[in-house]
């Protein structure tokens, strides 16, 4: 179970930079998570769960908020990116941004590429002292 | 309530480590094949013909990673090549952390040629890069040739994709050419080769890709140290 050993990792630096800031408890953490992975949110919460019983972050909410990728274009574009633009293929069977492979940019109607979409970030902890 | 900013990416960390084996692997000028793929679509025995067919003229090893992973280790090891079992426990992939400690076990500077077997999966693999220099996705027909638009995101990140055991395509109503097509529309650029362990021109047509790939990874690797 891939979300396990994510969660173990999460786990770990949380309870190591609570530590480092005298924490008492640890409220929430709050991640991001790219589209692209193959991290299911509902599954990491449990599993970052049962982790945390009997330590400090026992309790402590997940929020998680899903990160897009963004587009990058030659012209100097870079922001963010709408399955509208992919270049539509007869046989392309989901809108979803997973299965386009072009995209045209919005400024310039070039072919632009995607970047990102691949991130698990810890972005914050709420800790009491 | 005090809020700590983190910004900790947990996948950076792994590519970073993953960087640091490919440095490690480029240094020996050690060509790194990561060959991903489900259970039972024959990742083992495709890189079995290769070994018999390449190890007299190159040095070649294996990473055989899975839960419990001496199984397959053995069938390489018969073939006299070193092999490291990389047992992942209750993972459902390799990670770069688990590569770093494979590779210390291999004499890196004897090796011309290494393959990382990944655990049978679909999925996991895709997040977690090793160092290798060359991604390989090997599916079988007996799968259902709806697999492919089922896991887009493997065949966006290959480098060459396998769709395997083409002789009993028919006797599983699958069909190899949608299976090509579907990969195609997901990546247009990939190389995509038709095998069966049964038709020995296709398999000699996967093992001349991996040759040509390592041969074009020596040359650069020389003409970076003259």
């Amino acid at each position: 179970m891939h979300e396990y050993i994510i969660a173990c990792e999460i786990f770990e630096q949380v309870l190591a930079t609570a530590k480092a800031h005298n924490a008492s408890e640890v409220r929430s953490v709050t991640l991001e998570i790219g589209i692209f992975t193959h991290v299911n949110p509902d599954q990491l919460n449990f599993c970052f769960g049962v982790l945390a019983e009997g330590s400090i972050a026992k309790g402590a909410k997940l929020r998680v908020k899903m990160r897009n990728p963004f587009l990058e274009c030659e012209c100097g574009y870079r922001g963010q990116v709408s399955e509208l633009w992919a270049e539509k293929k007869e046989e392309l069977l989901s809108e979803l941004l997973e299965y386009a492979t072009a995209f045209k940019c919005p400024v310039c109607k070039k072919q632009a590429r995607i970047v990102g979409g691949r991130e698990l970030i810890i972005k914050s902890i709420d800790i009491e002292k | 309530m005090h809020v700590i900013r983190m910004e900790h990416d947990i996948f950076k960390a792994n590519d970073k480590l993953a960087e640091k084996n490919k440095k490690n692997l480029d240094k020996h000028g050690t060509f790194a094949v990561n060959v991903m793929g489900a259970i039972g679509s024959g990742k083992t025995t495709l890189i079995e013909e290769a070994i018999k067919q390449l190890k007299d003229k190159y040095r070649i090893a294996v990473i055989a990673g899975d839960v419990i992973a001496e199984m397959d280790a053995s069938r390489f090891q018969k073939l006299g090549v070193p092999t490291v079992p990389a047992n992942t426990g209750k993972e459902c992939h390799l990670d770069a952390k688990l590569v770093e400690i494979a590779l210390k076990k291999l004499d890196l500077e004897k090796t011309d040629l290494l393959f990382i077997e990944n655990v049978g999966n679909l999925i996991c693999p895709v997040d977690f890069n090793l160092g290798e220099h060359l991604k390989v996705v090997v599916v079988s027909v007996s799968e259902g040739d709806d697999i492919i638009l089922k896991h887009p995101l493997i065949f966006k990140t290959a480098e060459l994709a396998i769709i395997n055991k083409v002789d009993i395509a028919e006797a599983v109503d699958a069909n190899p050419e949608k299976m090509h097509k579907d990969i195609l529309s997901l990546n247009p650029d990939v190389p995509v080769l038709l095998t069966s362990k049964h038709d020995w021109e296709s398999l000699e047509a996967w093992i001349g890709f991996i040759e040509i790939e390592l041969l074009k990874a020596k040359k650069a690797h020389a003409t970076e140290k003259s």
